[in-house]
C-alpha cells in the first residue's frame, strides 16, 4: 500500500534534468585530459591520468545518469517514489559532482587529502542515494523481474563502493591493502555487478517496449542477472584466493553472459517493429556491437590469459566497454528521456497542447552526434593500440562528440523552457512521469 | 500472472501490433492503410481505455476507498493518449507524415511508461483487493474489449 500512496507524487523535473545535463561536460574533461596529456593517458592502465580519465567517465558520466535516470523511474517501475526527491537530487548530484572531479585531481596530483575529501563526497551521495532507494522499495518483494533486477545493481553499486573507499583508504590513509587485486575487483563489480545488471534490467523492459521488438525469453531474463551476480561473487572469491583456474572459469562465465545478451539483443533489435533508426535504435546496435567485442575479448583472456598481458589489452577492453557499451546505451536513451519529460511537464502545466518531442529535440541533430560517438570511438580504439599517433586526435574527437552531446541536450532543455508557461516557471511542477 | 493481470496486458500487446502496423504503413507513405490501421489502433485504445474506466478502476476504488490515488492518474494519463490519438489522426488526415511520426513518438513513450505503471503496480494491487470479485469483472471487461 506504501507504493500506491506514491504512486502519483513522481518527482519535478528539476531533480533528474541537472544529472542529464551536467554528465556529458564530465566526459568532456575526460576528453580534454586526454588531448593535454596526450600519450602519456594510454601508457598503462595505471597511470594517474588514465585513472582519472576513467572516473571522470565512470562516476561524472555513468553514476551521475544511472542515479539521475533512477530517481525518475522508480515511480514508473515500482510505483515507488524516492522522499524528497528535489533535495535528494540536489544532494547527490552536488556530492557526486564535486566528488567526481575531487577524485580526478586527486589521482593527477597524488594528494592524500583530496582522496580522502573525495571518498567522503562519494560516500555521502551514493549511500544517500542507497539509503532513500532502500527506503522505497522496502517492502516489495522479488516476483517483479524489474524490481528484482533494480535491487541485484543496488546491492552491486553497494559492492563497489565500499571496495573503492577501501582504495581510497590505501591512497589516502596508506592502508595495507592488496590494491591491484582490489582494483580490479572494484572496476569488475562497478561494471558488470553494478552498471551490466542495471543495464539488463531496463532492457528487458525497454526494448521490446519502447523499441517494439519481440520480448526476451522468459527463462532466460529471469535467470541472467542472478548467473551473473553468482560468477561475480565466484570470481571475487577465487581472485581472493588466487585460485587462477576459477579465476578463468568465472570469466569466462561473465563473457558468455555477456554475450548472450548483447547477441539476444541485437537480434531481438533486428527484428523491431519500428519503421524510422532513431537515436535510440542507433546507439543501442553499435553499443551492443561494442559490448559483443568487449566480452569476447574477455573469454579470449580467459582461454589465454598471456594474451592481456599485453598494455593495449585492458585500455582497448576499457574503451570498448565503457566508451563502445555503456555511454552508448546512455546517450540513446538520454535522447528519449529529455524530450519526454519536457513534454511531459508542459502538458500537466496545461496551457493548451504541449509540442510533440521531436520540437524538443529534433532527430537530424542526435543522428550527426552518433556519427561523432563512432568517430571518437574509433580513434579511442586507434590511440589505445598507438598512444604516440593518436592519443591528441582522440581527445579532440571525444571533446567533440561530448560537447555536441551536452549542446543536444541543452537546446532541449532552452526549448522546454521556452514553451513553458511564464507564471508556472519554477521548475517545481508536479508529474506523472 | 492472475487471469485479469494477463487479459489486460495482453490487450495492451495487441494494441502495440495495431500501432505498429499503423506506423509501418505511414513510413511506406501508403496513407489510405495507415489511417485504416490507426483507426483500427484507435478503437483498440479507446475499448481499453473505457474498460478500465468503467469497470475495473470503479471495483478498484470500492474495494479500497481510494478515488485520488493511482486511478486519477491513470485516468489522467487516459486523457493525455486521447489528445495525442487525435493529433495523430488529424495530422494522418492531412497527409502531414512528419507531424503523425512526432506525435506518435510521443505517443508510443506515454503509452509504455503508463503500461509498465500498469503492469508493475495498478493490476497487481486489483488482484490483490479485488479477488472476491474477479470472474464477473474479467467477464465484463472481456466483453468490453471484445464490443468494438
Amino acid at each position: 500500500m506504501q507504493a500506491l500512496l506514491s504512486f502519483d507524487q513522481s518527482p519535478p523535473l528539476a531533480a533528474p534534468l541537472r544529472f542529464f545535463l551536467t554528465a556529458p561536460w564530465f566526459a568532456v574533461l575526460a576528453g580534454v585530459l586526454l588531448w593535454s596529456e596526450g600519450a602519456t593517458v594510454f601508457a598503462s592502465r595505471w597511470m594517474p591520468s588514465a585513472l582519472a580519465a576513467t572516473h571522470l567517465l565512470t562516476l561524472g558520466f555513468m553514476l551521475m545518469t544511472m542515479l539521475g535516470a533512477l530517481i525518475q523511474i522508480f515511480p514508473v517501475v515500482a510505483g515507488a517514489n524516492m522522499a524528497h526527491p528535489l533535495r535528494l537530487a540536489r544532494v547527490v548530484h552536488g556530492a557526486t559532482s564535486v566528488g567526481s572531479l575531487c577524485l580526478a585531481l586527486a589521482f593527477l596530483y597524488s594528494l592524500p587529502w583530496l582522496f580522502a575529501l573525495a571518498g567522503g563526497l562519494l560516500l555521502l551521495a551514493i549511500a544517500y542515494f542507497l539509503g532513500a532507494a532502500g527506503l522505497a522499495l522496502r517492502g516489495q518483494g522479488l516476483a517483479n523481474p524489474t524490481i528484482r533486477g533494480l535491487k541485484l545493481a543496488l546491492f552491486g553499486l553497494w559492492v563497489t563502493l565500499l571496495l573503492g573507499l577501501g582504495l581510497v583508504g590505501a591512497l589516502a590513509g596508506g592502508w595495507r591493502l592488496p590494491w591491484a587485486g582490489l582494483t580490479d575487483l572494484h572496476a569488475a563489480w562497478g561494471l558488470a555487478g553494478w552498471s551490466g545488471t542495471l543495464l539488463v534490467a531496463m532492457a528487458y523492459v525497454v526494448v521490446p517496449m519502447f523499441q517494439l521488438t519481440p520480448g526476451y525469453p522468459a527463462r532466460e531474463s529471469q535467470l541472467l542477472s542472478p548467473v551473473l551476480l553468482l560468477c561475480l561473487l565466484l570470481w571475487s572469491v577465487a581472485l581472493l584466493f588466487s585460485a587462477e583456474q576459477v579465476v578463468r572459469l568465472a570469466e569466462a562465465g561473465l563473457a558468455l553472459l555477456g554475450l548472450l545478451f548483447a547477441g539476444r539483443t541485437l537480434y531481438l533489435q533486428a527484428h523491431r517493429r519500428r519503421p524510422r533508426r532513431d537515436a535510440l535504435a542507433a546507439y543501442w546496435q553499435s553499443g551492443m556491437l561494442a559490448a559483443i567485442l568487449a566480452c569476447g575479448m574477455l573469454l579470449t583472456a580467459a582461454i589465454a590469459p598471456a594474451l592481456a598481458q599485453q598494455r593495449a589489452w585492458p585500455l582497448v577492453f576499457a574503451v570498448l566497454l565503457v566508451a563502445g557499451a555503456f555511454m552508448s546505451f546512455i546517450n540513446g536513451m538520454l535522447y528519449k528521456i529529455i524530450p519526454f519529460l519536457g513534454w511531459l511537464h508542459l502538458q500537466n502545466a496545461g496551457r493548451g497542447t504541449a509540442p510533440p518531442m521531436a520540437k524538443l529535440m529534433p532527430e537530424a541533430p542526435a543522428l550527426r552526434q552518433w556519427w561523432l560517438h563512432q568517430l571518437a570511438l574509433l580513434t579511442l580504439l586507434l590511440a589505445a593500440l598507438w598512444p604516440e599517433s593518436f592519443a591528441r586526435l582522440a581527445g579532440f574527437c571525444w571533446v567533440l562528440a561530448n560537447a555536441a552531446l551536452g549542446w543536444n541536450l541543452w537546446q532541449a532543455a532552452r526549448r522546454y523552457r521556452q514553451y513553458r508557461p511564464a507564471p508556472m516557471a519554477s521548475g517545481q511542477g508536479g508529474g506523472v512521469a | 500472472m492472475t487471469r485479469l493481470h494477463q487479459l489486460l496486458s495482453e490487450d495492451h500487446r495487441h494494441c502495440d501490433d495495431l500501432f505498429a502496423t499503423a506506423e509501418q504503413a505511414a513510413s511506406q507513405a501508403d496513407w489510405p492503410s495507415a489511417q485504416a490501421a490507426f483507426a483500427c489502433f484507435v478503437q483498440a485504445m479507446t475499448a481499453h481505455f473505457l474498460a478500465e474506466e468503467s469497470q475495473l478502476f470503479p471495483a478498484f476504488e470500492g474495494a479500497t476507498g481510494m478515488t485520488g490515488g493511482p486511478t486519477a492518474v491513470m485516468r489522467h494519463e487516459h486523457a493525455q493518449m486521447r489528445e495525442l490519438l487525435a493529433a495523430a489522426q488529424a495530422a494522418l488526415a492531412a497527409g502531414q507524415g512528419d507531424d503523425f511520426f512526432a506525435v506518435v513518438d510521443t505517443l508510443l513513450i506515454m503509452m509504455q511508461q503508463h503500461n509498465m505503471k500498469e503492469e508493475n503496480v495498478l493490476y497487481p494491487m486489483c488482484d490483490q483487493h479485488l479477488a472476491a470479485q474477479i470472474d464477473p469483472l474479467i467477464s465484463a471487461l472481456q466483453q468490453s474489449l471484445a464490443r468494438l
